[in-house]
């Protein structure tokens, strides 16, 4: 099914605690299909799926316009031991499936540690994430209620689903509201205005405000005077390796 | 991070799954460069053909006259050019984009440039090529299973014993003498070595494993000198999609017709269409991305065991870029190496004036066929230019260990997409100095100086530059 006949490919990642059930999960999503057994990920996988998607105004409303969309589904080893591995590909993905079971309690309180590590692995501080709490079909071992879930994914400002790859209940539905926040996300990336204003009118969002970014003038050959910004790494007194930008005043 | 913690098995593991993303990403690669080159399309089909006053009172993409009161179109905030009410697409309501700025932006969202410009904004990129993690740890992989594999070589020093123990029995010189003999023929074939290139390949194949060391010194400063060479190229050309636009002006201005200056820009604009030229797309991160790489390589590798001859049969290349963007001039010629040690340089003729030339060249390398475990054939293209400057236009790499000669299919032509260079690992850290600029820090003392590695104008209003030290 892989040729490149499709408009976009979007890598969404599972994450969690080991057996919560991202494999399971992917597979239910991608094949339709339950496997019972546990096996678990090695380091890393990935499955693919090609969906249909329909793109929709910002009030709502279906444009009518579809999409051809290559799902590419990287499922991690939740064990410890392959941390490392795991945490690096994180940086790869354009949203997340944040999994834990809902007859697990750790694996619930585990969902705080899986977020930073979201912050700090992720391609931005505030990516695109979907809270799962799955085996919802497993109502009389359950540990973590619906309310609790739901108030910490509000805290974080994330949806929240309880699906089951058992039955399948909600396991689209999650994915598809996943990919939905990635695509508004990459309409919102490409019409924001550029990051460096020309005219210097200060208006780099909020939590942007770099530290490091110094201004810089620089006399070019001609001797104009251009300000130099910082785009990358940092400005240390007569130390080393920085990259600029010159913008002519 | 590296796999080596896990067991073989489960490597083994990871790399299978690794394989199968990279099949995904040539697909995607091959997606993207599709849409670039659409986009490129219309961008011609939009720019102005021949009208040489290309003034005010033309839509910039369908060229219909504006009027003066009535329909007299509006500035495209995308290209400044003026647009006619038909040439427009809204994006979301109030907002509106001419045609080549929309389609601009869609392929940004479609090419998946925007993800990596948000990326890059987080972990800044500090390679010129946007690699994936699992690209990466692919690429380290197989580095490592290389080494594994190597066959036994004889130890270096078994040749000393050799050497001297004939020598104990003919002079009686003590064994550290002989060492020194040994030293000294060494420099001198480093001497030889570095003195003439066309004799490197006779020299490397008198040169035994046990001088293994010679190679090595010799192979550093020769990617050195390449490296210079390439450095010096990025001066000339400019790639980046700013430019595609001043490009595109020019264009205008010039009038003809041809389109071939549009094919430049526009192969600057895909350069190579690897990951890592989807940054040219962009202007903030575009100037990592500095030779115009494009095109593809036509080879054919067999492997003769009765003669012992790696035999490569380069056929072609098409679309390459001009190396003489200026002039719109390109004299290919391609230029083999095998690494890591960089013997065996071989060239093929010179083919003026083309961008697709034809070479149907059979070149030669002798090597034993155990040998080639953990080598790669480079593959570059040079513009050959006036006064003997060469200006790089794109390589390939190909491993030839696991290099399957026996399969039929594999000793056929294939075509093989350009590549920018590959960071090599001597020649990476090197900075050079570009020149001085003097420097006026806006909130510490003034008359600092910047040291430049690099420096390119992207525009007429922007200069990138690469600093490496202030004082």
């Amino acid at each position: 099914m892989t040729d490149g006949d499709y408009d976009y490919l979007i890598k969404l990642l599972a994450l969690g605690d080991s057996g919560v059930g991202k494999t399971t999960f992917l597979y239910r999503y991608t094949d339709n299909k339950f496997n019972p057994k546990f096996i678990t990920t090695v380091g890393i996988d990935f499955r693919e799926k090609r969906v249909v998607y329909t793109a929709s105004n910002p009030n709502g409303t279906t444009t009518g316009k579809t999409f051809k969309v290559h799902l590419q589904l990287w499922d991690t080893a939740g064990q410890e031991r392959f941390r490392s591995l795991t945490t690096a590909f994180f940086r790869d993905a354009m949203g997340f499936l944040l999994m834990f079971d809902l007859t697990s309690q750790q694996s619930f309180l585990n969902v705080r540690n899986w977020m930073s590590q979201l912050q700090a692995n992720a391609y931005c501080e505030n990516p695109d994430i979907v809270l799962v709490g799955n085996k919802a079909d497993l109502a009389d071992q359950r540990e973590v209620q619906e309310k609790q879930a739901k108030e910490l994914a509000d805290k974080y400002g994330i949806p929240y689903f309880e699906t089951s790859a058992a039955t399948g209940a909600e396991v689209d539905k999650a994915v598809i509201t996943l990919l939905d926040l990635v695509m508004k996300r990459m309409e919102q990336c490409v019409d924001k205005p550029p990051a460096e204003p020309a005219n210097g009118n200060g208006a780099t969002k909020l939590g942007e405000a770099q530290p490091n970014e110094k201004k810089f003038f620089v006399r070019g050959p001609s001797s104009q005077l251009f300000s130099v910004k910082t785009t990358a790494a940092f400005i240390h007194e007569a130390s080393p390796v920085t990259v600029m930008q010159v913008i002519l005043q | 991070m590296d796999l080596n913690l896990l067991q073989a098995l489960e490597r083994e593991r990871v790399l299978e799954v690794l394989r199968r993303d990279k099949q995904l990403r040539i697909i995607e690669e091959d997606r993207i460069r599709r849409m670039k080159y659409e986009l490129q399309e219309l961008r011609r089909r939009g720019a102005k053909s021949y009208s040489r006053q290309y003034g005010e009172r033309t839509c910039a993409r369908c060229q219909r006259p504006l009027g003066k009161f009535w329909n007299s179109g509006a500035v495209c905030r995308g290209c400044s050019h003026r647009i006619c009410s038909r040439c427009r697409v809204g994006v979301g309501t109030a907002d509106w984009k001419c045609t080549v700025c929309h389609a601009y932006r869609e392929v940004k969202i479609r090419s998946g440039e925007w993800f990596l410009e948000e990326k890059a904004r987080k972990f800044p990129v500090t390679t010129d090529k946007y690699e994936t993690v699992g690209e990466k740890l692919l690429k380290t992989c197989n580095v490592l299973s290389h080494i594994s594999v190597v066959p036994p070589t004889p130890p270096p020093h078994l040749d000393h014993q050799f050497l001297s123990r004939s020598g104990d029995l003919k002079n009686t010189k003590p064994f550290t003498k002989s060492v020194e003999d040994l030293m000294v023929s060494f420099t001198s074939h480093i001497k030889k070595i570095s003195t003439s290139q066309n004799d490197v390949r006779g020299d490397l194949l008198k040169v035994d494993n046990g001088r293994k060391g010679s190679r090595f010194i010799y192979s550093t400063q020769k990617s050195l000198s390449d490296t210079d060479i390439s450095k010096a190229s990025h001066l000339f050309k400019v790639p980046s999609l700013p430019n595609l636009f001043k490009k595109n002006k020019d264009s205008d201005q010039e009038g003809s017709s041809t389109g071939a200056e549009e094919e430049t820009s526009f192969s600057s604009e895909y350069s190579g269409g690897k990951r890592g030229s989807n940054s040219s797309i962009s202007t903030e991160y575009g100037f990592f991305d500095i030779v115009s790489i494009a095109g593809e390589l036509e080879l054919a590798l067999a492997y003769n065991t009765r003669t012992s001859c790696l035999e490569i049969t380069v056929g072609g290349c098409r679309n390459l870029a001009y190396g003489d963007a200026k002039k719109r001039k390109c004299h290919p010629y391609v230029k083999l190496y095998v690494l890591p040690e960089k013997s065996g340089k071989m060239k093929t003729a010179v083919k003026r004036n083309t961008t697709d030339p034809v070479y149907n060249e059979l070149l030669k390398y002798q090597i034993e066929r155990h040998l080639l475990f953990g080598k790669r054939l480079q593959a570059s293209v040079w513009h050959s230019g006036t006064l003997r400057r060469k200006v790089f236009l794109g390589e390939i790499l190909i491993p030839l260990d696991g290099w399957r000669f026996e399969n039929e299919a594999s000793q056929c032509f294939n075509w093989y997409p350009l590549c920018p260079k590959a960071e090599s690992p001597d020649g990476g850290a090197m900075e050079q100095d570009r020149g001085e600029l003097p420097v006026k820090r806006s909130s510490i003392s003034q008359g600092e100086l910047l040291r430049l590695s690099s420096l390119k104008c992207l525009q007429e209003k922007e200069m990138h530059l690469t600093v490496c030290q202030i004082r």
